[in-house]
């Protein structure tokens, strides 16, 4: 099978074995996860930061910000699920109820 | 050594090449422009039974020829389509054809409505109506259940967790239990340098890009090994319908529900509870070894999702020790849905399997 590959084919191949398998290692690594971590951090802070100074100056004008709108949201889904759950709950007392 | 070719071979291969040339500029525009991609899941089947997003599919065919009902159950961070990804090319087609009566419970899509499912959600409220749909509708008394992956977990925690579960056969198809053996995220996970909670985004779940990125991340540079051999395989019609499938489940993944990933990362990441060989789910520990089915662990060789390590002790952990069979396949974690060796070896083995632990139906 490999046989019948073309020259190019089989280069590319063996180059990207060569190239993936450090690659691989590297973000496989202990040292890899952590450099995530780190990054994630940063960017969490930066985006508070940005948000924390967009959020005073829309609240100045009475806006809502992109914060308010997320957290009115994780209410609405709170409350939405706690709906779905009293309807479940009702159908199952109807149910046995009936018998 | 020299070939010699005559002058006869010598114009059939510049045809040959020159019509490849044509339809691999055909296929390649139709390839960057999007078009032409195949629709994917496509097998006729009906909707039985659903409740919030969970859908129970059963397939459409020709006759059934074993009595228990086959019920497949998917996991829940990727798509079920990979079990039938197209004609021709279906794994349900493949045991529809095979005479079994073929059902499969698809998740959905979750969105901020199912941050709060938890593993006892799916045990204890969708398997259990599922499986009285399956019954309700086939008039049988028991069926082989067969999950996949994440899927083959909840499947053993519904099969030992009911006292009357109808589970004749349990078929767990690539169904990690020793997550000390899975990939590098999970182990990121247990060692506590990637926190679950930073992983939820506002809906409360896991966003299916952070899923995405951790099944690339475990082979980074392959699909540059892929796009070349789709190069050299423009030509092949049927190869680039299977690698826009292939590539389309790959990125289609789902988000993971917030409450059922906590858990996954407290109980199966961080204390391995799995081998243990039991499990609290809601106000009970459920015991691995209750179940009275039949058990059989079907692995991938070359797994690199699920580990042969991560899949292995199913064989002395779930079912009674008389009731454990084990399978080794060739392929991948999509061995069981797709692929060559999907369908000359995999498929026709697992329905071997099932089939020989099947009552046939009367004339």
């Amino acid at each position: 099978m490999a046989a019948d590959l073309p020259l190019w084919l089989k280069l590319v191949l063996r180059v990207e074995r060569a190239v993936g398998g450090p690659v691989e290692s590297a973000v496989h690594s202990d040292a890899y996860f952590d450099a995530v971590a780190e990054l994630n951090r940063a960017k969490r802070l930066l985006t508070d930061a940005v948000e924390g100074v967009s959020k005073r100056g829309l609240h100045l004008l009475n806006l809502p910000a992109g914060t308010d709108i997320r957290r009115v949201r994780e209410q609405l889904a709170r409350m939405d699920r706690r709906l779905v759950q009293i309807s479940k709950e009702l159908a199952e007392l109807e149910r046995a109820r009936e018998g | 050594m020299a070939l010699q070719l005559s002058p006869a071979d010598i114009i059939a291969r510049v045809d040959r090449d020159v019509e490849r040339s044509y339809l691999r500029a055909r296929n390649g525009v139709r390839y960057v422009r999007g078009s032409n991609r195949p629709k994917l899941g496509t097998s006729p089947k009906d909707i039985v039974w659903q409740r919030d997003k969970a859908q129970l599919w059963r397939y459409r065919g020709g006759p059934i020829r074993f009595r228990q009902p086959l019920l497949i159950i998917t996991s829940l961070v990727s798509r079920s389509y990979i079990l039938d990804l197209l004609p021709g090319s279906s794994a349900v087609g493949f045991l529809r054809d095979q005479g079994f009566d073929v059902f499969m419970l698809d998740w959905g899509i979750p969105d901020e409505l199912d941050a709060d499912n938890s593993l006892e959600t799916y045990v204890d409220e969708y398997l259990p109506r599922a499986v009285a749909a399956v019954r309700r509708e086939t008039g049988c008394d028991e069926l082989t259940m067969a999950g996949y992956c994440l899927g083959g977990v909840l499947s053993i925690l519904y099969a030992n967790g009911h006292h009357d579960a109808p589970v004749r056969n349990l078929v767990l198809m690539a169904t990690p239990v020793d997550f000390e053996q899975m990939g590098p995220m999970v182990a990121a996970l247990r060692e506590g340098r990637l926190d679950p909670e930073q992983l939820l985004d506002e809906t409360g779940n896991v966003p299916a890009d952070v899923l995405y990125s951790g099944f690339f991340m475990l082979a980074p540079t392959t699909v540059v090994a892929q796009k070349a051999t789709l190069l050299e395989n423009l030509w092949n019609d049927e190869f680039v319908r299977g690698f826009q499938a292939m590539a389309q489940w790959a990125r289609d993944q789902v988000p993971f529900p917030g409450a059922a990933f906590r858990e996954v990362v407290e109980e199966l990441i961080r204390r391995n509870a799995l081998m243990e060989g039991s499990l609290r789910v809601g106000d009970r520990e459920i015991d691995f070894a209750k179940s009275g089915a039949t058990v059989l662990n079907a692995m991938a060789e070359q797994d690199t999702v699920v580990p042969r390590a991560a899949a292995e002790p199913i064989g002395t952990l779930v079912g009674r020790p008389d009731r454990r069979q084990q399978l080794l396949l060739p392929g991948g974690h999509v061995t069981f849905g797709t692929g060559r060796s999907a369908f000359r070896h995999s498929l026709p083995s697992l329905a071997g399997w099932i089939a020989a632990h099947s009552d046939e139906r009367g004339p």
